[in-house]
């Protein structure tokens, strides 16, 4: 090392020194033709005779050579994965220096033209180069760079994208956007510009946790909408555009392994799956079949441990063309399992305030207080297996006409134990003896998505192209017999919160679950391109039309039994006797009779006509109109004359948009954009449902509006360099009934109750800003984006008014729920191209936002700012092999909720935690450190 | 001390004078709402869907599959009406509903063919009362009045079921059943001498309303898996008072200010003279209450009642915490046939029951000096109670007419012995209970007073502990 530095530091004096005097300079950028991405490490050769010189692509993607004697050399570009661009000729004088400006490299089949349709306008653009070319506001992230990055998912990498933060789960994964402080919901997926089948329960998109990174290509989150895609966006569309087929042979792997050191501390707790019935009684036995305990095994409520459980991942892609490169194939697969939990602290506060007494000294600030009925401490432990598999054939007839099949499958299972343990003390309880509630429950969720889409391009003309697609989805997610079980146990603790006495548990109940749902896609579309010359320029326009009809089904059959005798103690979940407690409530007649399934469809046609020129040198005008028309209807199980029973839903969207690109010199361009757009409620939501979420109960609302949007766009980008960049942007949306989720009482006065429902007009503006500069073998990369958003809803008021308690109804302005005010990004990048060493420093950070909209005025409960610092390392060992680690969460930055109310006017005491005097902290889970480490072979 | 009686009285004084201006606003109201349809329902074939009109007397119904009483619609039920329920069925209340029997031609509202079984220690998941063979009477947010007077609710219990959850007037989950729901805090409920034999979850759920609820008989309500009895959520007012209960699941009486509608009035009912025998068969000392229980945010008052072998005693909570400020209470007797039932005279927990000095027996002849009643901890008796309530077993025989204590109970808990059956709960003259009760607590007169329309008789609080008075008022249900 000693000698490598003393070697460094003579070059740099002899650069120094000598380089301008006595030779010339040939320098230059090498990109990646499609993404504008710098190609840092791509190889550059220069011949001209015997001599020979060889240049390795920085960091920001420039090459130099230095002393270079005059005379014409032959100057190729390699990189793995890419093709080579070979026999540019350069020509250099003595003390001459030559920029050979960009040189684009095609990733390998990529100047076969990509059959895109309506995927963010530049569709009819062979090679969409650089962000800053495109015709809308849109990021990229690619491959390469999610495989440098620490995430280990799409979901997670997709926080490193301005403006956007992501919506976790139970286990700290990323699994869906939030974009510019707009919720999932306004969001729409698309895989290779097609929307697809959503596995979820809930939710109309697809989770984006289950997408392996190592099935992907590009990252795209587009947010200004044109005419010619889907305008159900109003944040913006994440498009995830899948490996395609390679122009020569490929083969690329990897294999790792790693551990989360949150099982250094406690087991893995596993629950037997082996004995699960996938089928319920009533499932298997018809509706009126009388279920009995005898019915439900009780081996997946059985636990172990498992003490250092390894996560492992390897995937595989190969990729060739024959048939004189007409046909090119490629397949792709991944497979993943991967051990992860949290250990969670929670404060559960009661469905009511308390109201004080006007004659306390609080009465004035907070007449209205947080009632706690209980804390408890949860440990999950998830196990994750997911196989994903991709494949794309395709074949070139000629110049003018080709079609591509593509097929994508993934398959994961997901086994989640959730324990809450003896840990912490109930609060429903006296000062020193306490009645645990102890609660264990096994999900193992199944989920798949099989999509297979068929595409044509054919240039009729020189002028006239069509496009066509035909795309078939299917989805599917199980939840085979989820099993909780609670039951009580009194707990004594002495002066010193020793544990003394423990009764044996006593009474219990046991919840077994049985849920399906589908969801199946069949859609077609077909563009037009018309590329006319006008007044001497080219003008584009672009007409289409889309159809898809979609079907989902659900199912949902739930058994509450109870032990026998609520009193009577018991030494093992064997030796209870559990029963209905009613005869009944055992049949599915009781028990899977409900909103909760139904079939549901939705028909959406829409067309589009679209314009792109340049009206003057400097200024391109791309606009249009886009008319989506929406068929929906339900049919629920319930009886005929259930209210809500069915229903049909029928409205007519016209979404114009308009979009301005100034271009005030080749670096630099304004833009201006406009577009209307919706969001429409998830089939779940407008089924009358009734779904036991992770804290409260949701309820469907079928009277649920869809949202529409205006949105506005301006940004100013300057990209001073090939990957040096600054852009200032700033936006402003109005949302027309907004959905929010607002808990709600209904039934049973003390339960709370989730469910989705219009706001008032709502406003979200912000600002963001991206900066991007390289040193050298140093990077440094900054996103921030502030964002504003405000909508009024009414809340209730519970509090002394004189002598008694009123419960009053109160308008409260807030955020949208999801929306951070501050998020933002920072990288430290080191990249030594020579040595083929990569390091990355990653710190994400999105501040404090609403998670849960509460029914009573200041309960809202909050996400606290969160701050994650990710490693991630690459170091080429070979010509073809690498190593890779990526360590996430450095900081084991705890993920907390809170309401702003002060902890130490909370009636017993919270969870020790509590760091800061005004709020209290509801809910504390802590992920831990992940460490992952492995090899990756590319040909 | 006599500065803290005088200042108590003053307050009920007070109190007193705020319930009578209440009596006289709302008499004058009912009146024109509400009249009777000159309609007769036949008897000719079985009913269901909608019903309206007036069942006439002596006459019975079958009801085949759920009925329901529309908005605006009245239906009448005239003394010695049997209405059978059959296929689970229940009755929906959206419009007005008047059941009025009579002492001598009461009406029942029944399952066909099903005797009582209770025999002691009966399996609940097996015994009838427990199996809710109907759905029983579900009101509606737009039922204005609901009067039950001398009427039988047998058996009920059944799920409400899907069509009828889903009723925007309803809006409750597939699963509830009770045997009553009531749940307008602009309309009234009474019920007035009337029986409620068995259910599955809480006999009686007012959700909110006004509420007038005397001289009832409630056996074996709540079902296995628990379930309150009179169970009054936040938006009610009104008065309870001389009702019989033996063998709830859960709690007789239980107020809380749970879920008060957006300008529905605090949740705030006196109760007083009850009796409670053998109650709380469910009950987990520690979690809950067997007798009466003032839950978050509940005002009122409870004097006069008495627990015999009550799982856990009277019970004012404190997290979330009853309007302490506006509750009152003493004069509540408690009998304790073991250590067990004396031991939870004064539960432990959530809890802040201050022991009244009126209270029988007295409480500082059995509580510890310096006894916390805030929130007091289980360390006595293997970590079961707050103290060792040795001194209260069977203390101040009350003397009934018929049914000797301590009880024989079969070798079962108290709770397990669930019948009335004989057993006469009258006082003997020689009761220590008689004239110990105190007078000057206010009913809270918040329903009409009409023999038909409204309640039939306000009786006010009795000389006499219990429900059963010495001078014949109070409970009528004796042998």
């Amino acid at each position: 090392m000693a000698f490598r530095s003393k070697r460094w530091l003579f070059l740099l004096i002899l650069l120094f020194s000598i380089s301008n005097v006595f030779a010339g300079v040939i320098k230059g950028h090498v990109a990646d033709g499609r993404t504008g991405e710098p190609l840092a490490g791509a190889t550059v050769h220069i011949r001209s005779g015997d001599l020979s010189m060889t240049a390795v692509v920085e960091l920001d993607g420039s090459f130099i050579f230095k002393r270079v004697p005059k005379g014409v050399y032959e100057m190729d570009v390699r990189f793995v994965g890419y093709g080579v661009v070979e026999e540019k000729k350069v020509t250099i004088g003595s003390d001459e220096s030559v920029d050979v400006e960009n040189i684009n490299l095609q990733e390998q089949g990529k100047e076969l033209q990509e059959v895109q349709v309506s995927a963010g306008g530049g569709g009819s653009e062979g090679a969409r180069r650089l962000e800053h070319k495109a015709d809308i506001v849109q990021n990229i992230l690619s491959s390469r760079a999610i495989e440098l990055s620490p995430d280990l998912t799409v979901g997670n990498a997709m926080a490193r994208i301005s403006g956007v933060s992501v919506q976790r789960g139970s286990s700290g994964e990323g699994r869906y956007a939030i974009i510019r402080g707009m919720d999932q919901r306004y969001n729409n997926v698309l895989v290779n510009g097609i929307k697809i089948a959503s596995p979820d329960d809930k939710y109309r998109f697809v989770p984006m946790d289950l997408f392996p990174s190592e099935l992907l290509e590009r990252l795209e989150v587009i947010k200004t909408l044109t005419p010619n895609m889907e305008g159900d966006a109003i944040g913006g569309t994440m498009n995830l555009v899948m490996k395609d087929a390679p122009k020569d042979f490929l083969l690329t792997a990897n294999i790792s392994g790693g551990y989360s050191t949150l099982f250094s501390k406690r087991p893995f707790n596993a629950f037997y799956h082996s004995g699960i019935n996938q089928q319920s009684p009533a499932e298997i036995h018809g509706n009126s079949y009388q279920a009995t305990a005898a019915d439900f095994s009780l081996s997946n409520l059985k636990y172990h441990d498992i003490s250092t459980p390894i996560n492992g991942s390897a995937g595989v892609t190969f990729g060739n063309r024959w048939l004189q490169k007409k046909l090119g194939f490629i397949i792709s697969g991944a497979v993943q399992n991967f051990y992860r939990g949290s250990n969670s602290q929670y404060i559960i506060p009661d469905a009511q305030p308390n109201a004080i007494l006007p004659t306390s000294p609080y009465y004035a600030t907070t007449p209205q207080q947080l009632s706690v009925s209980d804390k408890y401490e949860r440990h999950y432990s998830t196990q994750t297996t997911r196989i994903g598999l991709n494949n794309k054939i395709d074949y070139v007839f000629n110049s003018h006409n080709k079609i591509s099949l593509y097929n994508f499958y993934v398959h994961q299972d997901e086994f989640q134990s959730r324990m809450t343990p003896d840990t912490t003390l109930g609060v429903n309880s006296g000062n020193g003896s306490y009645t645990m509630k102890y609660e264990n429950r096994s999900t193992w969720t199944i989920q798949n998505i099989y999509n297979a889409t068929l595409q044509g391009s054919h240039e009729l003309s020189s002028k006239v192209r069509l496009e066509w697609t035909g795309s078939f989805s299917d989805a599917h997610k199980k939840l085979p017999d989820q099993a909780s079980n609670s039951f009580d146990g009194g707990v004594v603790y002495d002066s010193t919160g020793k544990n003394t006495v423990k009764n044996d548990s006593t009474g219990g109940s046991m919840t077994r679950v049985w849920a399906h749902n589908s969801d199946k896609d069949w859609s077609g579309y077909a563009n037009l391109f018309f590329t006319p010359a006008i007044a001497h320029r080219a003008v584009e326009f672009e007409t289409g039309g889309m159809y898809r009809y979609k079907t989902r089904d659900a199912y949902y059959n739930q058994y509450d039994l109870q032990a026998k005798s609520s009193t009577q103690e018991a030494h093992s979940l064997d030796s209870v006797a559990f029963v209905f407690p009613q005869p009944d409530k055992g049949t599915g007649n009781i028990t899977a009779v409900s909103g909760n399934n139904y079939v549901a469809h939705e028909k959406i046609a829409a067309g589009f006509i679209q314009a792109k020129f340049m009206l003057t040198h400097d200024l391109q005008v791309m606009g249009g109109v886009r008319v989506e028309d929406t068929h929906e209807d339900y049919t629920t199980n319930l009886p005929f004359n259930s209210d809500e029973g069915y229903g049909a839903i029928h409205y007519t969207d016209v979404l114009p948009s308009a979009h301005l690109k100034y271009a005030l010199d080749r670096q630099r361009n304004i833009r201006l954009s406009y577009y209307k757009s919706i969001s429409r409620p998830s089939f779940s939501e407008l089924a009358p449902y009734t779904y036991p979420g992770e804290y409260f109960t949701e309820l469907g609302n079928p009277l649920l509006k869809h949202t529409r949007a205006d949105n506005f766009d301006l940004r100013y980008e300057w990209f001073p360099g090939l990957a040096d960049q600054l852009l200032l942007g700033a936006f402003y949306k109005t949302l027309q009934n907004p959905i929010e989720y607002f808990v709600v009482r209904n039934g049973p006065p003390s339960s709370n109750f989730i469910k989705p429902q219009n706001g008032s007009n709502a406003t979200n503006y912000g600002i963001e800003a991206v900066f991007t500069k390289y040193f050298g073998m140093f990077g440094i990369s900054l996103n921030y984006t502030y964002t504003h958003s405000r909508v009024t809803t009414p809340k209730l008021f519970y509090h002394y008014v004189g002598s008694t308690i009123h419960t009053d109804t109160v308008d409260q302005t807030r955020p949208l729920q999801g929306q951070a005010d501050h998020i933002g990004n920072l990288s430290l990048l080191f990249k030594d191209p020579k040595a083929g060493l990569d390091l990355q420093l990653a710190l994400s950070y999105t501040g404090d936002r609403i998670a849960q909209v509460q029914q009573y005025v200041n309960e809202d409960l909050w996400d606290k700012a969160y701050v994650q610092l990710d490693f991630s390392g690459e170091k080429r060992l070979s010509r073809r092999f690498y190593f890779f680690a990526k360590i996430t969460n450095l900081l084991n930055s705890p993920h907390q909720l809170y309401m702003k109310f002060p902890y130490a006017r909370v009636q017993e005491q919270p969870l020790s935690y509590q760091s800061k005097s005004s709020i209290t902290i509801m809910e504390r889970d802590y992920y831990n450190i992940g460490i992952l480490g492995g090899f990756r072979y590319k040909f | 001390m006599r500065k803290i009686i005088s200042y108590a009285l003053l307050l009920l004084a007070v109190y007193g004078i705020a319930g009578c201006s209440k009596w006289a606003e709302e008499k004058a109201n009912i009146y024109h709402t509400v009249y009777l349809p000159g309609k007769t329902v036949s008897d000719a074939a079985p009913l269901a869907g909608s019903i309206k009109g007036t069942m006439q007397a002596g006459k019975t119904y079958t009801i085949d599959s759920d009925v329901y009483i529309n908005q605006g619609d009245t239906l009448m039920i005239q003394q010695g009406v049997t209405l059978n329920f059959k296929n689970g069925s229940g009755m929906v209340v959206l419009g007005s509903l008047f059941s009025v029997g009579s002492q001598a031609a009461p009406i029942y509202m029944t399952v066909p063919g099903v005797t009582r079984n209770d025999a002691p220690g009966l399996d609940p998941t097996t015994d009838p009362a427990h199996q809710g063979l109907w759905r029983g009477i579900i009101g509606g947010t737009t039922c204005p009045a609901m009067v039950l007077k001398w009427t039988h609710i047998d058996f009920a219990g059944n799920p409400e079921g899907a069509v009828i959850a889903k009723n925007p007037a309803v809006n409750e989950s597939a699963g509830t059943s009770f045997c009553i729901l009531f749940q307008n805090y602009k309309g009234y409920f009474v019920m007035e001498d009337s029986w409620v034999y068995g259910g599955t979850d809480d006999a009686m759920r007012i959700s909110n309303g006004k509420v007038h609820i005397f001289r009832n008989t409630f056996e074996k309500p709540g079902g296995g898996g628990g379930g309150d009895c009179v169970n009054m959520k936040g938006g009610t007012v009104g008065t309870v008072a001389y009702n019989f209960f033996i063998a709830t699941a859960y709690n007789g009486q239980k107020l809380s200010n749970k879920g008060q509608p957006a300008g529905a009035p605090q949740a705030n009912v006196v109760m007083y003279n009850s009796t409670f025998v053998n109650c709380g068969a469910q009950v987990q000392p520690g979690q809950r209450g067997s007798t009466i229980d003032y839950e978050q945010g509940a005002a009122g008052a409870y004097y006069n009642n008495v627990a015999i072998n009550c799982r856990v005693g009277y019970r004012v909570v404190n997290n979330p915490a009853a309007d302490t400020t506006h509750l009152s209470y003493g004069y509540n007797y408690q009998w304790a046939d073991s250590l067990n039932v004396a031991d939870q005279f004064f539960t432990w927990g959530p809890v802040c029951t201050i022991p009244q000095t009126t209270d029988l027996p007295l409480p500082s002849s059995y509580l510890p000096a310096g006894w916390n009643y805030e929130s007091p901890t289980a360390t006595y008796d293997g970590g079961t109670s707050s103290y060792s309530g040795g001194a209260a077993v069977q203390k101040m025989n009350p003397l009934f007419v018929n049914y000797p204590l301590p009880a024989n109970n079969h070798g079962f808990a108290p709770w397990q012995n669930t019948a009335i059956g004989s057993f006469d709960f009258r006082l003997q003259p020689t009761s220590p209970l008689i004239g110990k009760g105190y007078t000057g607590v206010q009913p809270q007169v918040v329903v009409p007073l009409d023999l038909t329309y409204g309640a039939s008789e306000v009786t006010p609080p009795g000389a006499d502990l219990g429900c059963f008075q010495s001078n014949g008022k109070g409970n009528q249900h004796h042998p």
